[in-house]
């Protein structure tokens, strides 16, 4: 009986269990992907509306109290990755989410009583939206230990990752797709578990199909290599002089 | 017996309410008339103070408070929306017309400084009012009370707040009983903590200054 306890708690202590252990809560979105008749950026009927919308970031720093007591007041998120950064994220990626999270097609338990209509207006979304695009990063994000950079930026770069987020994970205003560089390790990490085993509802089906074959090694070395590069909007010789 | 405290219409009524208990609710509201304010403050002082900085630190401190919010507070108590033992049987005493100038009243006057009984227990408290239990999904506090707990336009004042009353509505709002949160927000919140956190929360809140004038 005490030797498997024994082994029980090693195998606790075992990389992967981190890995199932984010994945405990994580469930199949109904609406989401994997569901019969998602399709990926087809616009929901508040999508259409807050499209329509002139944001305001003054307006959209007032809105944002209600998000700060988990994104903290600087929007940087939590360092250890459990609420990502969102400073810098584009508006169109801001708005895809939370809409998203409040129509249930991405299942976020965490932040779905936070987002839900009652505690935001469409018109505060797109104030949210345009005040994080702007918003200044004043605090390192969490970052991987750095064995694996190299190994991580071969693998993003062999699985044409750049196709959509771009050579310094700078995503995509237009098409939505997130910025991911300098986002925090453990956020990065979670997410692209998430995104393979199906559970991140509003997946887009090109993204699973990408990550299918990676090993959760292969993940976070590749979230090692994104939590290391720096916030996109610096200009060249900002970046070349860290 | 408690409405006996607050002159002879209340103890009149209480005769009434025990007569008559079906025909309770409709002969108060029709009796309920409008008083000037300074007798009006001898039926809440009884219990707020008349300072609105109640002694009893199981009644809320009412003083700062955002008038929006008392009034909003007033009328759920009216429309049933927010329950309470003691507010159901006073609200009925009250005309509707009296509560924007009650809660502009309560308003406006100085919050009386609170102390923490335990500072260790409020040091764990500030904790999660300043950071959130990021384990357990709990938002910090100050994310919408501001770091001083002198809340903002859409969430109220909580700084100086007995610690006792915080911790029982915290209660009430993990269990559902108060639900007239406008944006069940703080249900979600109160939700995800314990009995431990709740008490360690209230210490601390009881502590906080609000915004200094």
């Amino acid at each position: 009986m005490k030797q498997a306890v024994a082994v029980f708690m090693i195998l606790q202590m075992l990389p992967w269990q981190t890995a199932s252990a984010d994945m405990a809560d994580a469930v199949k979105s109904p609406k989401g992907y994997g569901s019969k008749g998602y399709v990926w950026g087809k616009l929901l009927p508040e999508q259409v509306e807050v499209l329509k919308l002139n944001g305001d970031a003054v307006r959209g720093k007032e809105a944002f109290r209600g998000c700060r007591g988990c994104h903290r007041p600087d929007a940087a998120g939590v360092t250890d990755g459990t609420y990502p950064r969102l400073t810098g994220q584009h508006a169109s990626v801001v708005i895809k989410q939370v809409t998203e999270v409040r129509a249930g097609v991405r299942v976020n338990p965490k932040m779905d009583p936070f987002s839900a209509e009652h505690a935001v207006s469409t018109q505060e979304i797109a104030d949210i939206a345009v005040f994080l695009a702007s918003a200044e990063t004043t605090r390192e994000n969490g970052k991987g230990d750095g064995d694996y950079q190299a190994k991580g930026k071969a693998l993003y770069e062999k699985g044409r990752c750049s196709d959509c987020h771009g050579r310094r994970g700078e995503g995509n205003e237009n098409k939505a797709y997130p910025a991911i560089a300098a986002q925090h390790y453990g956020y990065l990490k979670r997410e692209m578990d998430y995104i393979q085993n199906g559970v991140r509802g509003n997946s887009h089906p090109d993204m699973v199909k990408a990550i299918k074959h990676y090993t959760h090694r292969d993940i976070e070395a590749m979230a090692d290599y994104l939590s290391r590069l720096s916030d996109y909007r610096q200009s060249g010789a900002e970046r070349n002089a860290e | 017996m408690r409405l006996t405290l607050h002159g002879i219409r209340g103890s009149w009524l209480a005769g009434v309410a025990l007569l008559v208990p079906g025909m309770l609710l409709s002969p108060v509201i029709t009796l309920a008339q409008t008083v000037p304010i300074a007798e009006r403050l001898l039926l809440c002082g009884g219990c707020h103070n008349s300072d609105g900085n109640s002694a009893i630190p199981e009644n809320p401190n009412l003083s700062g408070l955002d008038a929006e919010y008392i009034h909003r507070q007033l009328q759920d108590f009216r429309n049933g929306a927010r329950k309470s033992p003691v507010m159901s049987g006073i609200i009925p005493l009250v005309d509707e017309k009296e509560f924007e100038a009650l809660a502009a009243f309560f308003s406006k006057q100085k919050p009386k400084p609170g102390g923490a009984v335990d500072a260790k227990l409020a040091a764990q408290g500030k904790e999660i009012y300043d950071e959130g239990i990021v384990g357990s999904a709990v938002p910090a506090c100050s994310g919408c009370h501001n770091d001083d707990g002198s809340g903002t336009e859409k969430y109220p004042r909580i700084a100086s707040q007995h610690a006792a009353y915080v911790v029982q509505q915290l209660t009430n709002f993990k269990s559902g009983e108060r639900a007239n949160d406008v944006r069940a927000v703080m249900r979600a919140v109160a939700k995800r903590m314990n009995e431990k956190e709740i008490r360690a929360v209230a210490e601390y809140v009881v502590t906080l200054k609000g915004a200094q004038e």
